[in-house]
């Protein structure tokens, strides 16, 4: 009788579940299609470690953006943090000691509320103030560097194995997830974002302090990934990049629209992207394994967020695209 | 009377440049410019130098005039850069083979990716600048598998003198370049094309209301700038005789740059290609002034960067547009 009742209620849940994120049926798709395709190497501890492991990157960049996606503006500022970050941890090891590694929270906090003062008090689209600020941040660490990347020592404890098989740098990611769901589920700022995101006008006549939380979306975006780039540093290499890669700004961009956040604002959120990125990383592992040239790896990714971009933008009858 | 004139005078002159200030600033700029790279290094107005500058401004005007026409209706193409990169590598890949008719197959090859462009934009309401964005790893991908990863020569005799046979003292590629200026500053300030390019970048809902078919327009605007940035690329290949995959990297900030520094502004509907003269002046000129002196990518990123900050914030029409995102 009562497992009867509980089936009866799982079954709306699933359903329901399905049509509010129909990524997780193209996610249980692509395990399907590349475990039967690759039985054995697809579900191999090594792959799975590097699922997760590519998993922890994604994530760490995608999550401070999606706060900002979600009052419908782009951040593509994360790669520029993460680069500037790592090249002043380098040039302050002699004087912080190990300390230095808070330059790149305080670059993170200090480029957030930087890019939401000017985007909105000057008024300047989101994605290019972000994107001409990536760029003067690439030349800047290049020009701190002196042009090639510089290892930093001391932080292999960051990396250092803890469980077998889970990378460490997954254990660190948990507590930065919860954070940012902790803040999507139990604090205003969801329901603030969400109104901006939806009716930015309707939101300011409801008297919702629209710049204050505009701000406050673009600093969160720079405070989560600046605490995501510490992890990031040493899971990349322990060392400051400095060459600026396509790639890497479009990745955490396809993870958060695969995720179900439309680029136009209004639903969805960090909690979101994490289905996202999980699903970008078998997608691309799935491909990785196969026997396609890496160049079509990336013409396919391309494709990917066209595509998902156009899927998320479905019903969307009276909004100007521009 | 005569000191209330005189008191008036400033006044009036100083409000005459504010409200003209996107006009007159890209002049002042460009003579700033020249005057500060003339005293750090002689050579920048000699005639080899010159030659550097037309070299460095010539391909990069027409790409800029393409991106202008899309600025102008209000959206933004990033995948300029790449198209621009695509043609010159179909080129030097394709001209061994059939000869000088891989010129119209690349400038084909470029109105389709336009085409695309703006489709996913008209049609299928992705934003203008992601899906210019997944079109360039679209064909940043393409690039790698067109030229493997090589550095590919060319070496068509013809082909190279499309750009740099000396006409009257100057590279050729100068004539190209102001050509296409001059077609692009005719189209957008004295044709019907021109004329609704500004009303879909001033009010697309009151263009669409006032019978303009906006959705087409807009796919023409995409193809215009495919077009031109094919026009760029092959010009590229002509004067540099070679290339990789790096063609065109760090050139979506500067391209920009030159088109809001000009004095179009982002938000669409002002400025125009005639502008955008000054502004490739400016910034192609900066960057080769900068090469002259050896200072490095990295200081010309940074002050790209800046410049499409600054420039963005002076030119933006805030009046018009309540919400920007």
């Amino acid at each position: 009788m009562n497992n009867q009742n509980t089936k009866k209620r799982m079954f709306p849940v699933i359903t329901q579940t399905l049509k509010m994120h129909p990524v997780v049926i193209v996610l249980l798709a692509l395990i399907v299609i590349f475990g039967s395709i690759y039985p054995g190497r697809f579900f191999s501890p090594i792959n799975l470690k590097s699922i997760l492991r590519q998993f922890v990157t994604l994530t760490l960049f995608a999550l401070g953006p999606s706060f900002v996606v979600l009052t419908g503006r782009l951040d593509l500022s994360y790669v520029g943090i993460w680069m500037l970050g790592g090249v002043l941890v380098w040039l302050f090891k002699p004087i912080l000691g190990i300390f230095s590694i808070i330059m790149i929270p305080i670059v993170g906090i200090a480029t957030g509320l930087f890019i939401g003062v000017i985007q909105t008090k000057a008024r300047i689209p989101s994605f290019i103030l972000t994107l001409s600020l990536l760029v003067t941040y690439t030349g800047l660490s290049a020009l701190l560097a002196g042009g090639y990347p510089r290892a930093v020592e001391g932080y292999e404890f960051i990396t250092a194995p803890l469980i077998p098989l889970i990378p460490t740098t997954f254990l660190l990611t948990i507590p930065i997830i919860a954070a940012a769901i902790f803040l999507m589920k139990y604090t205003r700022i969801c329901v603030y974002l969400n109104a901006i995101g939806s009716n930015e006008e309707g939101a300011q006549l409801a008297g919702i302090n629209v710049d204050k939380y505009k701000i406050l979306a673009f600093t969160l975006s720079g405070v989560f990934t600046g605490i995501g780039a510490i992890v990031l540093f040493q899971h990349l290499g322990g060392s400051a990049q400095m060459e600026l890669k396509l790639n890497t700004i479009v990745w955490p961009l396809v993870a958060i629209v695969l995720g179900g956040t439309p680029l136009t604002g209004g639903s969805g959120g960090p909690q979101r992207t994490l289905l996202g990125a999980i699903t970008f990383t078998i997608f691309y592992r799935g491909l990785y394994l196969s026997a396609l040239h890496p160049t079509m790896v990336t013409l396919l990714v391309g494709v990917l967020l066209i595509a998902s971009i156009i899927v998320s933008a479905r019903g969307l009858k009276g909004v100007t695209v521009t | 009377m005569i000191q209330e004139k005189l008191m008036t005078r400033p006044k009036l002159s100083l409000e005459w440049l504010r409200s003209n200030m996107t006009t007159v600033g890209p002049f002042i700029f460009v003579i700033a410019v020249v005057v500060i790279f003339q005293l750090i290094n002689p050579f920048f107005l000699s005639y080899q130098g010159i030659i550097t500058l037309v070299y460095a401004m010539s391909y990069f005007l027409i790409a800029a005039c393409g991106l202008t026409f899309v600025i102008l209706t209000g959206s933004f193409d990033f995948s300029v850069p790449s198209v621009l990169r695509l043609s010159a590598l179909i080129c030097v890949m394709y001209i061994e083979k059939i000869g000088l008719l891989v010129i119209p197959l690349t400038l084909v090859v470029c109105l389709g990716i336009g085409f695309i462009n703006g489709l996913l934009l008209a049609k299928f309401k992705v934003p203008s600048f992601l899906a210019t964005l997944g079109i360039s790893i679209v064909l940043e991908g393409i690039a790698w598998y067109l030229s493997k990863g090589h550095l590919a020569l060319m070496h068509n005799e013809t082909f190279r003198s499309l750009a740099t046979s000396f006409i009257a003292g100057f590279p050729s590629t100068l004539y190209w370049g102001i050509g296409v200026w001059i077609i692009c500053t005719f189209l957008a300030l004295a044709t019907a094309f021109g004329r609704r390019t500004y009303a879909v970048g001033g009010n697309l809902e009151g263009a669409g209301l006032s019978d303009i078919n906006v959705a087409r327009h807009r796919i023409y605007v995409f193809m215009l700038s495919g077009f031109l940035s094919g026009l760029a690329g092959i010009l590229y290949m002509s004067q540099m005789g070679g290339g990789s995959v790096r063609i065109g990297a760090d050139m979506a900030i500067p391209l920009f740059a030159s088109v809001v520094a000009g004095g179009t502004a982002l938000t669409g509907g002002v400025g125009g290609p005639h502008r955008t003269l000054l502004g490739v002046i400016i910034i192609t000129w900066i960057q080769a002034g900068m090469a002259m002196l050896a200072i490095g990518q990295d200081v010309q990123m940074m002050t790209f960067g800046l410049i499409a900050i600054g420039m963005s914030i002076a030119t933006i029409d805030r009046k018009r547009i309540k919400i920007i995102k």
